[in-house]
């Protein structure tokens, strides 16, 4: 109880701060309003990637570190079945979510085939599999080069669909209506994985499996089985993840390792296998990024870098402050 | 069908590469307790773990109801009618009593069907149904521990220190509920607390040293002061 | 003395083999190719000057790979970040030669104790900080420090940013466009020092603990052993070795550029002590070996007939899947495999 009280003050704190500093550092309130909405958006993003890094690591104790791959497939799949030849004729609106159902399941698949064929032979040799994850990591964005070359690619505003060319204005600065599209799916992804964990069978094996798989499967339960469908899932959603950002940030080799660094840093702060952890730490560090994004972006300080690096930074000092995160257990 | 639910026939387990048990054997007559004797690390948790292949021996057979069950998955053995209730209780912490519980179903309408004759060997579980188990008492969680694999149907029991760190009241009535449950299925049984042992069992094995060094009936054991001096290092 | 200089002897023949080889490579394609080891025309030019250069590559990774392994293989510690102390190697050399207007020979000896102090240093807070971390946590965190390095410097103005610097203050002895033949002997020698020096710690008493860490750290805890601190050594000393691999690469390539701070510094050396052999002492130089070598045969255009693939194009997605192999079927890498084929063959015989 005790804990549970300083943890809800912390991240109380935390929010508090990042939106006062961005209040005090900001010039109107149409740019604060923004800078808070695309760290929403950032946030949204970031728990597509994490919840899977998350789940997995507390099940199956593999850190997923081709999970950014994932999310790079998943935007440049999209983009190539938006663009490409194949559904030319179909209309936008249609054409767009075709290509996101293509890339999740795309990713989905590549998501069994890792796990069955490369992790499952490696569980008595834990550190093998986060090498394997990390060279794996590694393939996908060398595939990627190999298939669509080092260029970045930007969704062509000619080939636009409906959503995506809309945009409201708030206190008069424009806000695109697709990012907040983004911000609406990621919010109900949450509750319906939210759900799943609470309220199904499998999602009680999870939660228990992420205890002790050990214990489940002594009561009889296949609890490889469970790992393979997690796995699957976790990727299918990274994809998912790539796929809708990529209307707005493109396709380009540099977004997987920078999304799954901002990821890592989501699950640390959480508590690696903790679900509500994830949560709430995907939307404190996509507010950290965009209210340091926008500071740093003043004429006075001018370094884009910091924005990048500011995942990193907060990664670095969770673990030093508190390595268990901010819902996690003393492991 | 031979007499014995459990089969244990020279079993070699290794963990990692240390060498555990070296030929354990360990039979269970059906519907009855037995109990497995031996100090600390001698090897009583590695054969519980064995025979659900949990750590799966290397060498040597056991036969669940005359069917070899050594090689098969952990979940499969368990799912030919057996319930694990593990050393230090591992119960799911973050899951609510009623979760503990569902998730050890194997088909639909297994608790609904044994719920009552749960809740009237541990009265206390209905009032706290709806806690989580990390909440609850070491007792408790023990009473949940035995509950979890009460819920299906279950045709022998691996009981491993139930009694571990309880008041002596509940150990009490730990072992009323375990007698109890004797008439109805078979109990494999590891037990430090040799009083409790031998009131509660009808067989025992001793095992010392990663092997099975003693069996027989437990009336026969309580004699022996000599073996028991031996091997447990009580009289 | 002679005694046991012949059991040295022949304990280490092969190795002595492969020195002998690697001393007279330079002048051996001299004699095959006819063009001299010191450059045809006064100028730095022909095949053996060329080969020099791919060797002198190949021996710095080598010296890279052995201080992975060091951490890796011997003290059981995986590390993401390894290529934060290579670059920082490289760039506190290039800025105290160029940034401080100091003499060259000032300069470069300077560089190099500063270099590796300060890489020390480094690995020592990383190490104090997050060793007590469990495993994967610890990966993490060096990836993530030596990330925010590679960013932050990447973009550093004092440094020219992306575009990096050029090493013009280096001593005329140091030159190795120029004297190619002398730079090459020197990393030989350097990575051969570094080669005992990891034998002669990992046969010591320390390195047992370090081994035993490996092994399984609670019990060498359990022992009586402050692991932590055995970890920290290992860890420094790896960053160390590891900053003096990236001086020797910018002395080589005469250029200081943040791409000496990316991951693909890590990657190598995992992959080239995981193809090589984890934990065996001449592991990390056959893994940069093969490695290496097969990057300068394969990677680029090949034409068969009026067919031509090119392999160049493809050449890090082909590593990435052979490393993938490596680890699914060899585990051990070449040297562990091999010996474990040898051992299998000798008690068959028996
Ligand atoms: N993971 C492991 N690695 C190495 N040795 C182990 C491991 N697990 C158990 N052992 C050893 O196996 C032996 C048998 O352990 P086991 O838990 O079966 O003993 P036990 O009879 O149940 O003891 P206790 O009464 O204390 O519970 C012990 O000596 C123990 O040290
Ligand atoms: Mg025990």
């Amino acid at each position: 109880m005790q804990q549970q009280r300083s943890t809800l003050l912390m991240i109380t704190a935390l929010f508090l701060g990042l939106l006062v500093f961005s209040f005090l550092t900001t010039d109107d309130l149409g740019s604060f309003g923004i800078t808070i909405l695309s760290g929403l958006f950032q946030g949204m993003l970031l728990f597509l990637v994490a919840s899977g890094l998350s789940i997995i690591f507390g099940l199956m104790d593999i850190l997923n570190f081709a999970q950014g791959g994932f999310f790079m497939v998943g935007a440049y799949i999209t983009f190539a079945v938006f663009h490409g030849e194949t559904f030319a004729q179909l209309d936008p609106n249609l054409r767009f979510p075709l290509a996101i159902l293509i890339a999740t399941a795309a990713g989905g698949i590549l998501g069994i085939i890792l796990e069955r064929g490369l992790l499952r032979p490696l569980y008595a040799r834990p550190i093998f599999q986060l090498v394997l994850t990390f060279g794996v990591a590694i393939v996908i964005g060398e595939a990627i080069k190999a298939i669509w070359g080092t260029v970045a690619y930007s969704w062509s505003p000619l080939t636009s669909f409906g959503i995506h060319q809309a945009s409201f204005s708030l206190f008069d600065q424009q806000f695109g209506l697709y990012r907040l599209f983004v911000i609406g799916v990621g919010l109900l992804l949450i509750v319906l994985i939210a759900l799943l964990l609470q309220r199904t069978r499998i999602g009680i094996i999870i939660r228990a499996g992420v205890e002790d798989s050990e214990m489940v499967e002594a009561l009889g339960i296949n609890v490889r089985a469970v790992f393979t469908q997690v796995f699957m899932l976790g990727c299918a959603v990274a994809t998912f993840g790539g796929a809708i950002a990529a209307p707005f940030l493109g396709a380009s080799l540099g977004m997987g390792n920078a999304f799954l660094l901002a990821a890592i840093s989501v699950v640390v702060l959480g508590g690696l296998g903790s679900y509500a952890g994830t949560a709430v730490g995907s939307l404190l560090v996509g507010l950290a990024i965009a209210v340091v994004a926008k500071f740093a972006s003043r004429p006075e300080i001018n370094q884009t870098v910091w924005s990048s690096i500011t995942p990193m930074i907060l990664l670095v000092l969770v673990l030093l402050a508190r390595p268990s995160g901010l819902f996690g257990k003393e492991r | 069908m031979s007499d014995n639910i459990l089969e244990v026939r020279g079993i070699h387990t290794f963990i990692g590469q240390f060498h555990i048990l070296e030929g354990v054997n360990v039979s269970v007559p059906r519907s009855s307790i037995t109990v497995l004797l031996g100090r600390n690390g001698a090897g009583k948790t590695t054969t519980l773990r064995s025979v659900l292949g949990l750590t799966p021996p290397r060498q040597g057979e056991v036969l669940f109801d005359g069917q070899a069950v050594n090689g098969k998955r952990p979940y499969t053995i368990a799912q030919m009618g057996i319930g694990y209730v593990p050393e230090h209780r591992a119960i799911f912490r973050d899951l609510s009593v009623r979760e503990n519980l569902e998730i050890a179903e194997r088909q639909k309408g297994d608790l609904e069907r044994h719920i009552d004759f749960i809740f009237e060997l541990f009265p206390d579980l209905k009032r706290l149904i709806h806690l989580s188990g990390g909440n609850l008492s070491g007792g408790q969680q023990q009473m949940l521990s035995i509950a979890r694999a009460l819920v299906p149907e279950n045709r022998l029991l691996l009981i491993d220190e139930p009694s571990e760190g309880l008041a002596p009241v509940i150990i009490e009535q730990l072992m009323e509920a375990i007698r109890k449950l004797a008439a109805q299925t078979t109990v494999l049984l590891v037990e430090q607390n040799f009083i409790m042992a031998s009131r509660l069992a009808d067989q025992y094995t001793i095992i010392d040293d990663g092997q099975a060094v003693a069996s027989g009936k437990m009336r026969d054991l309580v004699q022996d002061e000599a073996l028991v001096q031996r091997y447990l290092g009580v009289a | 003395m002679p005694v046991s200089w012949r059991r040295t002897l022949q304990s280490n023949w092969f190795h002595v083999l492969v020195l002998l080889f690697l001393v007279m490579f330079p002048h051996l394609v001299g004699w095959i190719t006819g063009d001299s080891p010191l450059g045809v025309g006064g100028r730095p030019r022909g095949q053996s000057v060329f080969w020099q250069l791919i060797f002198i590559e190949l021996f710095i990774f080598a010296i890279l790979a052995m201080s992975y392994n060091l951490m890796f293989g011997f003290t059981g510690v995986i590390s993401f970040g390894h290529a934060l102390f290579f670059g920082m190697g490289g760039y506190i050399l290039g800025l105290v030669l160029e940034k401080t207007g100091a003499a060259s020979e000032v300069g470069l000896a300077a560089g190099v104790i500063i270099g590796i102090v300060v890489c020390g240093v480094l690995g020592l807070i990383i190490g104090v900080v997050s060793l007590r971390l469990r495993g994967v946590y610890f990966a993490i965190f060096t990836l993530a420090v030596a990330e925010m390095f590679a960013i932050y410097i990447g973009r550093w103005p004092v440094t020219n940013a992306e575009d990096g610097f050029v090493l013009s203050n280096l001593p005329a002895f140091l030159n190795p466009a120029r004297d190619r033949l002398t730079y090459y002997y020197l990393v030989l020698i350097l990575m051969i020092f570094t080669f005992l020096f990891i034998r002669r710690l990992i046969n010591s008493p320390t390195g047992s603990v370090l081994l035993a860490i490996r092994e399984n750290e609670s019990r060498a805890q359990s022992i009586g052993y402050n692991t932590l601190i055995f970890k920290l050594l290992s860890i420094t000393l790896a960053g160390m070795i590891a900053a003096g691999a990236g001086m020797l690469q910018v002395i080589l390539t005469k250029k200081v550029g943040p791409e000496i701070l990316t991951v693909s510094f890590t990657v190598d050396p995992l992959l080239m002590t995981i193809i090589g052999g984890v934990g065996t002492f001449s592991g990390p130089v056959i893994g940069a070996s093969v490695l290496h070598l097969s990057e300068r045969i394969f990677n680029r255009e090949f034409i068969i007939g009026s067919m031509s693939i090119n392999i160049g194009q493809n050449w890090s997605l082909i590593l990435g899947i052979a490393f993938i192999l490596v680890v699914m079927v060899f585990p051990q890498g070449i040297v562990g495999t091999w010996a474990k084929w040898r051992a299998g063959k000798k008690t068959t015989l028996e």
